[in-house]
């Protein structure tokens, strides 16, 4: 098949190729959405190399186990593969110890001394941290719908809660987040 | 006020920023897919349609098996009971053996 013919290809039509045992299919899949998933797992583990190695095992469990991928009980391929990717943060962040905050970040408000950008970038410092001491499911909720720019609907799907809980998780995290960030609020 | 905060903390949310991946993420990844064998499951529907793809029975042969089947399984849900379980049939049995004796 010529190589032009890959990126017209649907995600669909991918997997039932590579369930034939294609690389070419599989290259095309890797290539069209590696950036996608790995910022979702960037986001939850704040490790450039960490995150990667999640994506590639991600994505190497679907190339050995392409069975797995069942069409006609997963709507959308991304949707399905976000769990992948969900679940295999989480099963980093089990083995990883309690994420502690930093105890040099002062949280006092001296913005005269400093200009905008170094302000930025500290609120920015400050709400990853915050973000990293929420409960695992609140973090992952804030990040599909936050960062990922999933509908409430998607982001339940992937976290296989009804609409309600996935809503109740995010008013808890931004609660949280307001309560913490007050200073720079 | 609690408004501005609601947003201004959205704003913060929406405007974060990952570290880019190694550009050469993705080209790592399907060289490694290359030295992973796939594992092949099938389900038994699939197994089936496998066999009969292998098979190319013509279709009087599926009708026999598919007769065959079916009159297996209702000969299996309709079986009766035979066996002589009470002491009437048995004693009856005596009579019939044992004409002069009558029963023991």
């Amino acid at each position: 098949m010529a190589a032009a013919n890959w990126p017209d290809k649907d995600d669909h039509e991918l997997l039932a190729l590579i369930q034939d045992g294609s690389h070419h299919a599989f290259a095309e899949l890797v290539k069209r959405h590696t950036a996608r998933f790995y910022g979702l797992a960037y986001r939850y583990v704040q490790s450039k190399e960490t995150a990667e190695d999640i994506v590639q095992d991600a994505f190497l469990r679907l190339w050995e186990n392409p069975g797995k991928w069942q069409p006609d009980r997963s709507s959308k391929f991304t949707t399905w593969f976000y769990r992948i990717v969900v679940n295999l943060c989480l099963d980093w962040q089990k083995k990883k110890r309690p994420v502690e905050l930093d105890d040099e970040i002062s949280l006092t408000d001296d913005r005269d001394a400093m200009d905008a950008v170094l302000i930025r970038t500290q609120e920015q410092r400050i709400l990853e941290k915050e973000i990293g001491a929420l409960p695992e499911r609140q973090r992952m909720a804030l990040n599909l719908c936050f960062d990922e720019g999933l509908s409430n609907q998607e982001a339940a799907e992937v976290m296989g809660v009804n609409l309600k809980a996935l809503q109740s998780l995010i008013m808890r995290a931004k609660a949280t987040l307001k309560e913490r960030m007050k200073a720079y609020l | 006020m609690s408004d501005i905060q609601d947003e201004k903390l959205e704003a913060m949310l929406r405007s974060r920023r990952a570290e880019s991946a190694s550009p050469d993420l993705a080209a790592r990844i399907i060289l490694k897919a290359q030295g992973i064998p796939q594992i092949r499951t099938t389900s038994p529907w699939q197994w089936l349609r496998q066999l009969f793809a292998e098979y190319h029975l013509p279709k009087p042969a599926y009708v026999l098996a598919s007769a065959l089947i079916l009159g297996l399984v209702i000969g299996f849900s309709t079986a009766t009971d035979t066996t002589p379980t009470d002491n009437a049939s048995s004693i009856n049995i005596q009579g019939f053996l044992y004409p002069d004796e009558g029963p023991l």
